[in-house]
């Protein structure tokens, strides 16, 4: 490795390389979101590329894709040095760099067979329309390669989110296949939205390609699928390389203290008995706030119902697809209840209505905080007071001083790492958003708190920060109802879980619980179906 | 402690001035370091300040331009110009207010220019056949709800899309003044007691201006410093987030369209004082600069938001820049391009700003 940062390169790297970058920097205002980042990727290798919340991953990502522009460094592609600045969406295709976002790129009112054509161009027939026919047979090779059991004529919405995903895939690689040159595929986060089952149909894939020589940028939070997949990794932090990592090397403890900077391991909250530790083993449950009743639907006699008390966290598991966010929105009122009955401490919650809810002591984190929680031109003060107006404000009219005086106490409360509280949201790292989502609905002192999937996208530091900050609130007695597709993060969090199916309460988990049993008790639901 | 150590090595670079080995820290370096954070955070602080204040800034030059250009030296410098752009500008100025509030909730207003122009024609009608003018007041702002209602009513409950709700609404109220007037201005009387306010001066300011000053501080205050107005701003920057924070979106969304519209009312109400009768097709010459003001309002005082003072200072420099090209005697069209061009200027410097400061 420490030969290709010897300033005097030749002008081919070494073969054995498929793709090297050298001091690529870039920097956002005061922020150095990359600082002489170098490393290099082994052709025929699975590299993982890991790193927190606004360790420059994402923008590492960027600058390959020639989305973003550095402000120096250089690029290996194909064996040739190009200043990275020079680089473009345009050169990063044509020297066989494949992306597949984290975000579904794919295209969801065209067919499966339509997606997989669209960018590489469709079979034509001779008068140069498209053949349909060829397509189809083309498209239905390729699923079968990927065993992506869907319909070539389906339109993409119709999919699972999984199936979305596994297509998104299979159009990338499939142009690996065909070109003569091997490029490098990346993959960002690829399994963020997957189920465990085809997470590991799609690891299982992926092996077989870089077997056969394909090289692969694999991204990811995840530390049991990099572990087990990557022969190589680089770790990134704050954007500078924190460490490198080659085959045995790759472990656990090793990646999670690259990413934490060796802070917190012992707190990584990975491991499913890890919560265990901190959790009382007689918690305190208190009187029922919360109670969950479903009339019989024709097709299910089961009646299960949830009934949450005070301090208690309660996880709901489920697979993707299961009901599990539509569960919580139905709790808050967002969707039509149908036919679920939601009774609060002081009587039966009716109508769908959010500012019902709220008023009743229900606060709701939602799934997608960019889409669903940020306020982003408006400021973290702005972003906090926004539920809880009335108490900032007499007469309709605000006391800035006052608002002002409840952001910096939230801000010190919740260790929101934020320059002031005037700053804008998107100044902030996701990690500290979600710090700041959690706490804009916690200053209300709710008696429910419905958190979805409250530390996705967020690193392992502020991860264990906002599990802190749930525990914290759920022994000053809020109730907390937490949705996770992190099963260990399920068992580390919450005194005991239930399972969801079909939008249904399926069954009950009782504590301890482990990430194994969770397991256990989601695919069961997924066996009998 | 460590980054004094940093400059050190930047400011005092010598082998000899830094090192283990030196007992005393030369105290020359941290003063340096003082002045180099002091006019670091006055770069800062000068280039948030340019970013706030540059139309206002280029205001303030183009008028000096215009003041010793020999070609409008002798015009536009004069007291009477003054007060003419500051009366003209004020019935700009309220529609772009009234233009400003929707947009807030991301949602375009086209007919502004139209309400205008039709609460001209009706009150001029109205107060001409002997009307009351308390009553026309009445009436002005009774049209100005009615038509922000109905556009309001179309947008939140059928969820049409807003442009073609407000096109479909300039249109058919610009067939209700054709309607009304027959296409020509409507012969009127307008009474004294109306007339006088549009050209009545107080401390040799016009009073019309000091309306649209008033006006303008009544937004601002609701806009900034209340829970309302707080809260449509939120609705702006992410509607789904706002429902899920229980604010009631609808009823937010409808109430910038009611009170925009009274508010071009009221600009109607202006114009008709100002100018002493109505005329047709006045409609559409006040929907263009209002639309390039609103948008140029993201680039002044508050950038990256839409803002009240941002719209107010574009107004006028919009209307300076026309005033003094008239003056130097340009031909007519040139008042288009200049509109047309700022109206895009506007919302590409928005883009831009907002991304800045959100990506």
């Amino acid at each position: 490795m420490s030969g290709l940062m010897a300033s005097d390169l030749e002008p081919r790297v070494a073969s054995r390389v498929a793709l090297a970058a050298e001091n690529v920097s870039k920097t956002y205002g005061a922020t150095r979101a990359l600082d002489d980042v170098s490393l290099e990727v082994s052709a025929g290798a699975i590299h993982g590329l890991m790193g927190g919340n606004g360790s420059g991953k994402s923008t590492f990502i960027k600058a390959l894709a020639g989305v973003v522009t550095p402000d120096h460094g250089r690029l290996a592609l194909r064996g040739e040095w190009v200043d990275a600045r020079a680089h473009t969406p345009a050169r990063a295709k044509a020297s066989g760099l494949h992306f597949v976002h984290q975000q579904n790129s794919t295209f969801p009112d065209l067919t499966v067979a339509e997606n997989l054509a669209l960018g590489r161009g469709f079979e034509s027939t001779p008068l140069k329309s498209i053949a349909w026919g060829a397509q189809k047979t083309r498209a239905r090779s390729v699923l079968q390669r990927f065993e992506i059991d869907v319909d070539p004529d389906t339109p993409m919405v119709r999919l699972s989110p999984a199936a979305q995903m596994m297509v998104a895939i299979a159009r990338a690689l499939q142009d690996q296949d065909a070109a003569d040159e091997r490029g490098v595929l990346v993959l960002d986060e690829p399994t963020a939205s997957l189920p465990k089952h085809e997470v590991d149909v799609l690891l299982t894939a992926l092996r077989r390609y870089a077997e056969d020589g394909q090289t692969i940028i694999y991204v990811s939070h995840r530390l049991e699928e990099v572990i087990s997949i990557t022969q190589e990794v680089t770790v990134l932090r704050n954007g500078r390389v924190a460490s490198r990592l080659v085959g045995e090397q790759i472990s656990h403890d090793s990646l999670v203290a690259g990413i934490t900077g060796g802070q917190t391991i012992a707190a990584a909250g990975v491991s499913a008995s890890d919560g265990s530790g901190r959790r009382s083993p007689d918690v305190p449950v208190g009187a029922p706030v919360l109670t969950l009743r479903r009339t019989s639907r024709d097709r299910r006699t089961n009646h299960d119902a949830l009934v949450l008390g005070a301090g208690e966290i309660v996880g709901i598991a489920g697979l993707l697809g299961s009901g599990r966010s539509r569960l919580l929105k139905q709790v808050f009122g967002v969707v039509p209840r149908d036919g679920l009955h939601v009774e609060l401490s002081g009587g039966p919650l009716t109508g769908s209505d959010v500012r019902e809810a709220m008023k009743r002591g229900v606060a709701f984190v939602p799934e997608d905080r960019l889409r669903e929680a940020a306020l982003p031109e408006l400021s973290i003060a702005e972003n906090l007071s926004i539920t809880n107006l009335r108490q900032h404000s007499r007469a309709g009219w605000i006391k800035p001083s006052r608002e002002r005086g409840a952001a910096k106490q939230l801000i010190a409360e919740f260790a929101v790492r934020a320059p002031s509280p005037s700053a804008p949201l998107t100044a902030l790292s996701g990690g500290n958003q979600q710090k700041v989502i959690l706490a804009r609905w916690l200053q209300r002192r709710p008696e429910i708190l419905l958190l979805d999937e409250p530390t996705q996208g967020v690193d392992i530091g502020a991860r264990n920060e906002i599990h802190e900050l749930v525990r914290a609130a759920a022994a000053a007695g809020t109730a907390v109802l937490v949705v996770s597709s992190d099963l260990g993060e399920l068992a580390a969090l919450a005194h005991r879980a239930v399972v969801v199916s079909d939008g249904d309460i399926v069954d009950t988990v009782d504590g301890p619980l482990t990430e194994d049993g969770l397991n256990d008790a989601v695919y069961a639901q997924e066996k009998s179906l | 402690m460590n980054h004094i150590a940093e400059t050190d090595i930047d400011t005092a670079g010598s082998p000899g001035s830094r090192g283990s080995g030196s007992p005393v820290p030369p105290p020359a370096t941290e003063v340096q370091e003082q002045k180099a954070a002091e006019s670091r955070t006055f770069k800062a602080r000068f280039v948030a300040f340019l970013e706030a204040y540059a139309l206002l800034v280029l205001l303030v030059v183009i008028a000096l331009f215009f003041c010793f250009w020999s070609e409008t030296s002798s015009t536009f410098p004069t007291l009477a110009n003054l007060r003419i752009l500051l009366a003209s500008q004020a019935v700009i100025g309220v529609i772009s207010l009234g233009l400003l509030l929707p947009l807030l909730c991301q949602e375009f207003d086209l007919s502004v220019g139209n309400i205008a122009a039709l609460t001209a024609i009706l009150v001029a009608d109205f107060v001409s056949g002997g009307g009351n003018v308390v009553a026309a007041i009445v009436l002005a702002l009774v049209i100005g709800m009615a038509i922000g209602g109905v556009n309001a009513l179309i947008v939140t409950r059928l969820h049409v899309n807003g442009v073609i709700t407000t096109l479909g609404m300039s249109t058919i109220l610009t067939g209700v003044i054709l309607q009304q007037t027959g296409g020509l201005a409507p012969s009127s009387d307008i009474p004294p007691a109306l007339t006088n306010f549009g050209i009545g001066m107080i401390g040799g300011v016009p009073v019309i201006f000091i309306t649209l000053i008033v006006i303008a501080a009544i937004t601002y205050f609701v806009l900034c410093h209340t829970s309302l107005g707080r809260q449509i701003y939120a609705v702006g920057s992410n509607l789904e987030a706002a429902k899920l924070v229980g604010l009631r979106t609808d009823g937010l969304k409808a109430a910038t369209f009611v009170a925009g519209g009274v508010l071009c009312a009221l600009g109607g109400l202006l114009y008709l004082s100002r100018a002493g009768g109505a005329s047709p097709n006045v409609g559409m010459t006040f929907t263009l600069p209002a639309f390039a003001a609103a948008f140029l309002s993201a680039a002044a005082v508050r950038p990256g938001r839409f803002n009240v003072w941002g719209t107010i200072v574009a107004v006028y420099f919009l209307a300076v820049l026309n005033n003094g090209l008239n003056l130097a005697g340009v031909d007519p069209y040139v008042n288009d391009w200049v509109n047309g061009g700022a109206l895009i200027v506007g919302v590409a410097l928005a883009t831009v700003l907002y991304r800045r400061r959100t990506t």
